[in-house]
């Protein structure tokens, strides 16, 4: 019977200190980093804190007596040392060995994370200070960068080291989240401990991401990057010689045009040095963008009313239906207030009087006299159609202000192409019809469909030859066919457009539905520009920047003897790399590429070192080599694994745009230093499967 | 069966084909004289239309999407979308109608420099209404010179007669083919089909026409 007791009891006594361990443990979590806290305003308190981290190694060494008065000594004002101290003492009255045991054990467990923790928040504190002060760009720093003629090459490497880890990631968020490893501290807590500690660090994360979108470099960064009347990242381009190329290349590699708000958010962007904080820079640019559309602000650099031009990257696509949804908005707005002003107008000189006096004072509202007689008002009348008159009642034909159809980015054009093979819709064809007679209608009164088929489709209506006298056969009173009369294709029973005439009603384009809603096609973007992949973004700056380059360095260089040929090798090399897809797997290359376009404009002397090098190498083998080993010579000097591809699709494709590339570099004329052209104008299928087999993926 | 990719989509190449040029020159006439022989008046096109067409040429089995416009002015927004991803496009003029002629430079080479995304897509043009020979006022001559001048093939026809019609769209298929870019688009189309085809087991493959 009393054995049982003593295991009950000792059980109970147990499972108590364990409890009250792991609850001093969570609360000595929280108390340093509260002294994290601290420490930023008071690094003494800190350090002050170490001796008190420190003594719970020399207990285990030191006698019950000698620890008890280190205790009384060292750890009075803390709570939780107290109460450990006075279960000592009440061990210590019971004479059990075995609880004090028990005791040392907690202590040592205690101690050692609450150790690591300060040590590993205090080394993450000073390496995120030190690259902080040290990585981050500032707008002076990129200003200064300007005077070198093109992007260092330092900066398209590090989009290139983007593309491939984003390509990695999941998603934006999930590269804002990650820390990066995982806390060891974390692992050897228990399972509360690491819930504690996981809320802990989310509001550390938190306070990083406020930290750096209220840094004064990053805001005076995307104050400079937004504005209209600024010249920042400005580079001096040679505009005058080789106009068609500057223009022509950002569109053959599907980039964005130079000194485009998308270049120069490119060049911000490859100045971090962490994904993350690339990820963190585009949301804060997310959110200037949707502050401008709230405030209807252009985005500079972007051209103000343009439709999407399609050979451009997406991302610009996109900015472009930005700044042109701005002009419609306010566009509409002036016209709903031309229309609201002339109604007025028009109420008000009909409650003064119908007189011919009055009526004429009125000159800018517009009226239409019906045959019998009344006045109907116009509404949202644009100009006189020529010289075109109503059938019916001879009044000049208006052509109304017209609602402009929808602007698409390749993306939703691709979208609504697979919608219209799906489906067989005509919608969008009939639904601008519509209002285009609608608008007809309400700016000319007394109209008919044939008055809207001579507007709008002028094949389709054929005048009598009596149309010269119109006065007269006007007067006279003959019927309409007399005029002239529809195409025999109009006049065709079960005609759609006549059937959408009688359903039409007399409404002014301003006063209309909307064929294309700005606002929704906007929030569409910008909601996509926050969902947008890491890759996708990343890679669209790539190239934009690549582009760039290449566009200020071609007047430097096309006319220099020695660089001339190589430069436009590698352009002909980045057409071929950016037309193909998986840019991921191609990025390194080109940075490649473009390093040797920079050594050509600022070491010359060592660029022409290098091709007399690979020249010498191709005279001691004797064997005219392939223009594209050169290039691998020249850009490699790495031997490049073959990558595998998981899928056969890939392999093949990859095979395909490996083989384009090839052929692309035999069907250009001049081979790379054209004194040892290769023998035969194409390899025979031996020697290319061959060397299939030997090339480098870049 | 489905792992051979010809098989299972029954065409090998898949090409996409616009159609450009004035109102009432017969574009809609010409495509609907190549897909059903038929040669009836048909109501102005209201925006975009498109028909499908499977071909065999050259030993290939084609499918081609052809994309008809409405040349009204006022539709020239919404019909640029389409001109995307062409491989082919035929801007067609009226022989009887010197003024669909002359916008052909002035107006439709234009739209599609502006609009293309494809630089290598083959281009042709086509004078209909050969059969008015009476009131003919653009000689094949001057169709020829065009033609040569803003690189197109070129051929003359009559949608009424089906004169020269099919001749226009297998030409253009074999053209087309010639080119090794567009040539590797066509069966990454097919590809691209046969991977969806596969994901919806139970959806049935939307071939026929729509008019």
């Amino acid at each position: 019977m009393e054995e049982e007791q003593q295991t009950f009891v000792s059980k109970a006594r147990t499972a108590f200190h364990s409890a009250a361990a792991k609850a001093e443990r969570v609360l000595l979590d929280f108390k340093s980093d509260r002294e994290d806290h601290d420490k930023q305003s008071s690094p003494n308190t800190f350090t002050g804190q170490q001796p008190e981290a420190e003594s719970p190694h020399t207990d285990e060494n030191d006698s019950k007596l000698h620890s008890e008065s280190k205790h009384i000594k060292w750890r009075p004002p803390h709570l939780g040392i107290k109460q450990d101290w006075q279960d000592k003492i009440k061990n210590i009255r019971r004479g059990r060995k075995e609880v004090e045991d028990t005791d040392k054990v907690g202590d040592a467990s205690m101690a050692i994370p609450f150790y690591d923790d300060n040590l590993y928040l205090l080394n993450v504190k000073n390496d995120l200070e030190a690259k902080a002060s040290e990585a981050m760009p500032s707008v002076e720093g990129l200003t200064a960068a300007t005077k070198d003629p093109i992007p260092p090459s330092s900066v398209l490497k590090q989009l290139a080291i983007a593309v491939e880890a984003g390509s990695k990631a999941k998603s934006m968020k999930d590269v804002i989240a990650s820390p990066g490893g995982s806390s060891p501290a974390r692992e050897r807590a228990g399972l509360s401990l690491s819930a504690v500690k996981a809320l802990v660090l989310r509001e550390k994360e938190d306070k990083l991401t406020s930290e750096f979108t209220s840094n004064e470099k990053v805001v005076q960064l995307i104050n400079s990057l937004f504005d209209p009347e600024g010249d920042f990242l400005r580079r001096k381009i040679d505009s005058n010689l080789e106009e068609t190329a500057m223009t022509s290349l950002p569109r053959d590699i599907h980039g964005a045009p130079p000194e485009s708000l998308v270049v120069k958010l490119a060049e911000i962007l490859g100045n971090y040095k962490t994904l993350r904080k690339m990820a963190l820079f585009w949301c804060r640019v997310v959110a200037e963008l949707r502050k401008l559309w709230f405030e209807e602000q252009y985005l500079p650099g972007v051209p103000q009313d343009e439709i999407p031009d399609l050979k451009s990257c997406l991302l610009y696509q996109q900015f472009q239906v930005i700044n042109c949804c701005i002009s419609r908005k306010r566009f509409r707005i002036i016209a709903t207030e031309s229309l609201d002003s002339m109604m007025m107008q028009a109420n008000s000189d009909i409650k003064e009087s119908t007189d011919c006096s009055a009526e004429a004072s009125a000159s800018p509202v517009l009226y239409a006299r019906l045959n019998s007689g009344e006045l109907v008002l116009r509404l949202g009348a644009d100009h006189p159609a020529g010289d075109m008159t109503l059938l019916e009642t001879g009044e000049p034909v208006y052509s109304p202000i017209t609602q402009e159809g929808p602007l698409l980015t390749e993306d939703l054009i691709r979208e609504t192409e697979e919608f219209v093979l799906r489906t067989g819709s005509v919608g969008a064809g009939c639904s601008q019809l519509l209002s285009d007679m609608q608008a007809f209608k309400a700016a000319n009164p007394g109209c008919i469909l044939e008055d809207f088929v001579r507007w709008h489709s002028p094949p389709d209506w054929t005048d009598n030859e009596a149309s010269t006298e119109d006065s007269d056969v006007f007067d006279s009173g003959e019927p309409l066919s007399a005029r002239g009369q529809l195409s025999r294709r109009m006049q065709k029973e079960g005609n759609l457009w006549r059937e959408l005439w009688e359903t039409s009603k007399p409404v002014p384009a301003v006063k209309q539905a909307p064929l294309f809603d700005e606002d929704l096609a906007v929030e569409g973007i910008l909601n996509a520009f926050e969902e947008m992949h890491p890759s996708d973004l990343f890679g669209q700056l790539f190239v934009s920047l690549l582009g760039l380059g290449f566009g200020i360095a071609e007047p430097m260089l096309s006319g220099n003897s020695d660089f001339s040929k190589l430069f436009y090798d590698c352009k002909e090399y980045i057409i071929t790399a950016c037309q193909n897809n998986k840019l991921n797997e191609k990025v390194d290359g080109l940075v490649q590429v473009y390093e040797t376009v920079e050594k050509m404009l600022l070491n010359p002397e060592e660029a022409l070192k290098m091709i007399k090098q690979t020249e010498e190498s191709t005279t001691v083998t004797g064997e005219p080599r392939s223009p594209f080993k050169r290039l691998s010579l020249i850009f490699g000097g790495k031997d490049k694994l073959l990558r595998k591809s998981v899928s056969k699709d890939q392999t093949n494709d990859e095979e395909k745009s490996g083989r384009q590339s090839f052929s692309s570099f035999f069907d250009s004329k001049s081979s790379l230093f054209g004194k040892k052209p290769p023998k035969s104008g194409s390899p025979s299928p031996s020697e290319k499967s061959s060397i299939d087999t030997g090339w480098p993926v870049v | 069966m489905s792992s051979s990719s010809g098989q299972s989509s029954g065409y090998d190449l898949s090409f996409k084909i616009l159609l450009i040029g004035d109102s009432a020159v017969g574009k809609s006439s010409l495509l609907v004289s190549f897909i059903s022989n038929s040669a009836e008046d048909i109501a102005p096109t209201i925006g975009v239309d498109f028909k499908i067409k499977m071909l065999t040429v050259g030993g290939k089995r084609l499918k081609l999407t052809i994309w008809d416009t409405a040349g009204q002015e006022r539709f020239r927004t919404l019909t640029s979308s389409y001109y995307r991803g062409a491989q082919g496009i035929i801007l067609v003029y009226d022989v009887t109608r010197r003024d669909t002629f002359t916008n052909l430079s002035l107006v439709w080479s234009k739209e599609v420099e502006l609009y293309s995304t494809n630089q290598n897509c083959v281009k042709m043009l086509v004078g209909n209404k050969v059969d008015r020979d009476s009131e003919r006022v653009v000689s094949k001559e001057e169709g020829l010179a065009l033609a040569e001048e803003l690189g197109c093939l070129f051929f003359e026809c009559s949608a009424k007669t089906r004169e020269n019609v099919e001749r226009c769209f297998e030409e253009l298929a074999l053209k087309i083919m010639e080119v090794p870019s567009l040539l590797e688009e066509g069966s990454t189309a097919v590809k691209r089909n046969i991977l969806k085809q596969q994901q919806q087991p139970q959806a049935s493959e939307f071939g026929g026409c729509c008019s």
